[in-house]
């Protein structure tokens, strides 16, 4: 934490560690940090404990490419995004600070008929479910975005597209900082650069956690961990519906122009958008074997920007600025889990894919709400962990394959 | 940031570049679980999402198309040439 | 290079011992292509195989091209990233401009196959 942030949020540090909290959370990215905050804000919930390994948002918080929308293909998902982004448009007005948070709409294009079908389908389904999304032609599609090539360089023609006026982006590692400082202010603890090595049981139960600042006992403890969670269930003999993968994202040097709309392409396997700087962000689907590196590849480069200018031809006069490495938690049924894991006082909120930054306000209130109250709401019910032995997945790959 | 050019040992083929190849499925069904119910739900769902060594199958889709077998670090996406093999017949 | 022209093989698939042992028409382009799979150009007669489970097909989904050698070579060390071999007669396949190729380096030319869908990328990576 540099002190250029100290500067622009109050952070709080605490100068101890109790021996134990009525909460204990794993992991200080988004999701960890606004569970803590929404605990503490809205359910009075202060004697909680954020453990981190590194310094917070240093995982994968601070390597998502920062997409908010709700265009999902079923209705559980669709209001839960929804509730999401709408959260995210009240974020600056509730934490007082500046998010840079832009409503940008978001192209979602189809390269054939196949590919039309599935974007009307989205369309119907989101206004059907409260977060609107149009179907759009060619005519309007170069309207929003003039500088797409209609004839995709002749190999990738552009036949239509779902637009969802809402689609947004944020600074991550503002909204990190934002929970952190909102949390930190009503007494909860966050201690960077302390890793958990194990659990604390009795019998069944989880009592608390095993770090490198000696055992913290919790009443309750919640993995909200990025990457590492099946390791850290294992432990506790926890089997999940997860495998980690590495996704790959770039920027280029500044676009002069401005380029509103974040422009997605199943087909091609990439999205693009403009960072408040005006660099061109292009990121990319999972690569297909699971791990857990950060290393970098050229060969992702080359493909994905050899595809990223079929969609946007200027994009081949700008240079890549900087390029980098997540690793996503990809769940069997590329829907999040969240709640009860049959492990008696362990939670989880995992399965966040490469669609968690759009769900930290909504992931970290609903599970407050699950914390306080004992109960899982209904919003998030249909992603609980036992809907796998339950016949009962929610099925959504065609959303989430790339943001 | 680390740049790094991963490469497989196909025995068939030589030492080619891991684009040239699609990576298959990592089994891992673990032995405790012994409950049918339990290993059927394991196998359709559930990971074990190794942070370490993992064996899985890996197709020369761009070469001799055929599957061989290797073991690979997901930390650090490291392959120990010598352990390619073919699977066994 | 030369355009890019259909060429009719024979597709073998047998035990790598019944491979090993089978007798190819005198002369004919024998391509190894796996352990148990081989391209052969021309024919070839089942009885040539010594496996009763062995399959053999005609295969067309390959065009092919001749080139003389020195520009054979000045076109693979810019295009791949594997290493050529320094034998001849020989054979290789992999990744050539980003597309799956077949190549067979004799003395003074070698052979580049390509497969049918990709013939029209390959050519404009040529140039
Ligand atoms: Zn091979």
């Amino acid at each position: 934490m540099n002190e250029f942030v100290e500067r622009l949020v109050d952070l709080r540090w605490p100068d101890h560690v109790r021996p134990s909290y009525d909460v204990v959370i794993i992991g200080g990215g988004g999701h960890g940090l606004a569970t803590a905050y929404y605990l503490a804000t809205r359910h009075g919930i202060t004697n909680v404990a954020v453990i981190e390994k590194g310094y917070i948002g240093s995982g994968n918080s601070g390597r998502n490419t920062t997409i908010i929308r709700a265009n999902y293909g079923i209705p559980e998902a669709v209001r839960f995004y929804q509730h999401s982004l709408e959260m995210y448009g009240q974020l600056e007005q509730e934490t007082g600070r500046d998010l840079m948070h832009a409503t940008k709409g978001l192209l979602w294009i189809a390269h054939s008929e196949a590919g039309v079908r599935q974007e009307r389908a989205r369309a119907e389904i989101n206004t059907a479910f409260g977060s609107r999304t149009e179907y759009v032609d060619v005519k309007t599609i170069s309207e929003i975005c003039p500088q797409l090539d209609m004839t995709g360089q002749g190999v990738w023609p552009i036949y239509g597209a779902s637009y969802h006026p809402a689609g947004a982006s944020a600074r991550h590692d503002r909204v990190v900082w934002a929970y952190a400082e909102g949390a930190m202010r009503l007494g909860v603890h966050v201690h960077q650069r302390t890793t958990v090595t194990g659990f604390l049981r009795d019998g069944d139960r989880v009592t608390g956690v095993q770090t490198t600042a000696g055992p913290i006992g919790g009443g309750l403890v919640v993995s909200a961990v990025g990457g590492h969670v099946t390791t850290l269930a294992s432990m506790v003999g926890l089997r999940l519906p997860i495998r980690t993968h590495q996704l790959q994202a770039f920027v280029t040097n500044r676009y002069a122009q401005a380029f509103g709309p974040i422009v997605a392409s199943s087909g091609l396997g990439v999205y693009v958008s403009q960072t408040a700087k005006g660099e061109m962000l292009v990121g990319a689907e999972v690569d297909r074997a699971p791990a857990y590196a950060y290393d970098s590849g050229h060969s992702f480069l080359r493909s994905c920007a050899f595809r990223s200018i079929a969609l946007l031809p200027f994009l081949r006069d700008l240079r890549v600025l900087r390029q980098w490495t997540g690793v996503c938690d990809m769940s069997t049924d590329y829907s999040p889990v969240m709640g009860f894991t049959g492990v008696p006082n362990l939670l989880v909120t995992t399965g966040w894919g490469t669609w968690g930054f759009k769900a930290i306000p909504a992931g970290g209130e609903q599970m407050a709400a699950l914390i306080a109250t004992g109960r899982t709401p209904p919003l998030i019910a249909p992603f609980a962990l036992e809907r796998f032995a339950n016949d009962r997945t929610m099925a959504d790959r065609g959303s989430a394959g790339t943001h | 940031m680390t740049v790094r050019r991963l490469r497989i040992q196909c025995p068939h083929c030589g030492v080619r570049a891991i684009e040239e190849f699609l990576h298959g499925e990592i089994p891992t069904i673990p032995e405790r679980v012994v409950d049918p119910d339990a290993r059927d739900l394991d196998r359709a769902f559930m990971h074990t999402n190794a942070e370490g060594l993992v064996t899985e199958r890996w197709f020369h889709a761009m070469g001799c198309r055929r599957w061989l077998t290797l073991t690979r670090d997901t930390r650090t996406n490291d392959i120990p040439e010598r352990t390619t093999s073919y699977p066994p017949s | 290079m030369r355009a890019l022209e259909r060429m009719l093989f024979t597709r073998v698939v047998a035990t790598p011992a019944a491979i090993d042992r089978a007798v190819w028409p005198t002369g004919a382009l024998v391509l190894r292509i796996a352990q148990d799979e081989v391209l052969a150009a021309g024919t070839v007669d089942l009885g040539a195989v010594p496996d009763q489970h062995a399959i053999v097909e005609p295969e067309t989904a390959f065009c092919g091209a001749w080139v003389d050698h020195k520009s054979g070579i000045q076109f693979l060390e810019h295009a791949c990233d594997w290493e050529l071999p320094a034998e001849r007669p020989a054979f290789a396949q992999g990744a050539v401009a980003g597309i799956p190729v077949k190549v067979w380096f004799e003395a003074e030319r070698i052979l580049f196959l390509v497969p049918v869908p990709f013939v029209i990328d390959f050519a404009e990576r040529w140039s």
